[in-house]
């Protein structure tokens, strides 16, 4: 890791609610995010030095669109940085908006995605392609089944049940009753039983709902520039890693830290979380609440276990003692995770776990509200975990 | 460019699944790679790039196993299968530990709609149709059988 001239802080964010209509252009979309976020953070748009842009480029078809971005947000002629990269690109974005920032280069950096999913079938977001796609989608394989297939294996290696994926499950949605930006905010609660069966309705209760068309934006400056803006500036770090996209070289892939792993861990995640942990100076025992991107609930133990709340294997533990609920130590998925929030994918799925982080380091989540946090953490992933990250909110006040 | 292809770079970008696919060794053969330095052996195959393990650029050609055990396994139930793959629902989705250790990602075919497709399974792999492309070529590669006669 090089040189770091300054601490990052994040000044404020916001995600766009549910229900965009579907005649916004994926322009409006960012541009809605990208105001409200600037909003929240109380800087004007004149002040921003740098866009970094996270796009699905499977769903528009305009192509090469920082020129266009920059049109759109009223930047130009300062820059915009465009990344594709799956689901957690907005992760990648961050990352780069974390770097522009702490090297000095930039006093104050947009970090947005957007997501226009519902440009396609319902399920296009988790479904439509592969992660290699000569040698899975091409034959026959998609998303879910890659989701189902890690499930069935972690399941067996480490014995969690049906029972464990519908508690975390029901617990997001206990949470995303209390988050109206959630998806499911205003639906009927669904009840323990009701989704601890063994059924193909039940198992899609069980996996992410899609948020449709989706855009998150938060808005990041240097740590001497922090207190012109607000007298509750949060510390943000970030780091990410890949693995391999085929899922089967998940299994002992021959590189220091993913070797010796296999399909029922998150080597990824370990290995972005360590960076991110030791960029902040935390450890994840300073971890008083928790953010995880969750497609399926199996994944959301997996998550836990590399963010070290639990340990290996014991992510389905943790929620059976509570440890998901309000008044544990770090209780987790607060925003309501991706069977409730929704799976918002390059639009949100990873900013929309540092914006609940930091709603809830300033005690502004409400019904939802974790007392005493200092320090947030939480994680996102693109492609199966080919691509995880992690990111670390600290109170700086 | 010549009378027989007035058009050539038309013809070399536009979509052609049969050309597409008769590069794609991997899919019919199972045709991975092998490191010639340190001979960790890789799917899907790696051509041309870096080996992980050493970083040797000296990949060769390597046919992995054709029988295996599964070793994750689910049923491609919940309604949303992938392009030209509706027809043959619910499919077995599989993992396969090959015999020389490469995991390879497929479907178990030729099995009942009760019979127990699971982790510890043996399994071959066989040469079949695939699905049928809006072109009209037809789409092989590998899929498996249960190995009901057993051994490596």
């Amino acid at each position: 890791m090089g040189k770091t001239f300054r601490k990052v802080m994040m000044l404020g964010g916001a995600v766009t609610p549910p229900s965009i209509p579907m005649d916004w252009t994926w322009r409006e979309l960012a541009t809605e995010a990208y105001c409200l976020a600037l909003d929240a953070a109380g800087v004007k748009p004149r002040e921003v030095d740098l866009a970094c842009v996270a796009y699905n480029d499977r769903t528009i078809v305009d192509s090469s669109i920082g020129p266009q971005v920059a049109d759109a947000l009223a930047l130009a002629p300062k820059p915009v940085l465009v990344t594709s990269s799956a689901c957690a690109g907005n992760g990648v974005a961050s990352w780069a908006a974390w770097n522009a920032i702490a090297s000095g280069r930039c006093d104050i950096v947009v970090s947005l995605g957007f997501a226009r999913s519902d440009n396609y079938d319902a399920m296009e977001a988790m479904n439509s392609e592969g992660n290699y796609c000569d040698y899975d989608y091409l034959m026959g394989l998609t998303h879910i089944n890659y989701g189902g297939l890690r499930d069935d294996y972690y399941r067996r290696k480490y014995g969690a049940t049906i029972e464990d994926a519908a508690r975390w499950v029901h617990q997001c949605h206990w949470f995303a009753r209390r988050n109206p930006l959630a998806a499911e905010y205003s639906k009927p609660m669904p009840s323990l039983e009701e989704l601890s069966a063994d059924t193909p309705e039940a198992e899609r209760q069980r996996q992410a709902t899609n948020r449709g068309g989706v855009a998150s934006a938060f808005v990041l400056c240097g740590e001497e520039i922090a207190g012109r803006f607000t007298d509750k500036p949060v510390q943000f770090d970030v780091a990410y890693a890949y693995r391999p996209p085929y899922m089967g070289n998940f299994n002992d892939w021959p590189v220091e830290g993913l070797r010796g792993f296999d399909m029922a861990e998150l080597s990824g995640l370990m290995v972005a979380a360590k960076e991110a942990y030791a960029m902040a100076g935390v450890t994840a025992a300073d971890a008083g609440v928790c953010q995880v991107h969750d497609l399926t609930a199996f994944e959301g133990f997996m998550a836990i276990e590399a963010l070290g709340l639990a340990p290996l294997g014991k992510g389905a533990d943790y929620v059976r003692s509570g440890g998901m609920a309000l008044g544990s130590k770090c209780p987790v998925n607060t925003y309501g995770g991706g069977p409730a929030f929704g799976h918002g994918s390059v639009g949100c799925d990873f900013q929309a776990g540092v914006i609940e982080n930091f709603l809830q380091l300033r005690g502004e989540c409400g019904e939802r509200q974790v007392d005493g946090a200092r320090v947030g953490v939480n994680s996102s992933y693109g492609t199966h975990h080919s691509l995880d990250v992690a990111g670390v909110v600290q109170r700086r006040w | 460019m010549s009378q027989d292809f007035p058009e050539a770079l038309v013809r070399v970008d536009t979509f052609s699944s049969a050309v597409w696919y008769r590069g794609k060794r991997g899919r019919y053969l199972i045709e991975g790679s092998r490191c010639g330095a340190c001979g960790r052996v890789y799917f899907p195959p790696r051509k041309g790039l870096l080996c992980p393990a050493c970083h040797e650029r000296r990949m060769e050609s390597h046919v992995c196993a054709d029988r295996g055990e599964v070793v994750a396994h689910v049923k491609d139930d919940l309604g949303f299968p992938a392009w030209g793959y509706g027809d043959d629902l619910p499919r077995r989705m599989v993992v396969v530990r090959l015999d020389d250790g490469a995991h390879v990602l497929g479907d178990v075919v030729d099995v009942g709609p009760e019979e127990e497709v699971g982790a510890g399974l043996r399994v071959r792999a066989v040469f079949r149709k695939h699905r049928r492309e809006d072109t009209g070529a037809w789409v092989y590669g590998f899929r498996f059988v249960p190995d009901r006669e057993g051994g490596a």
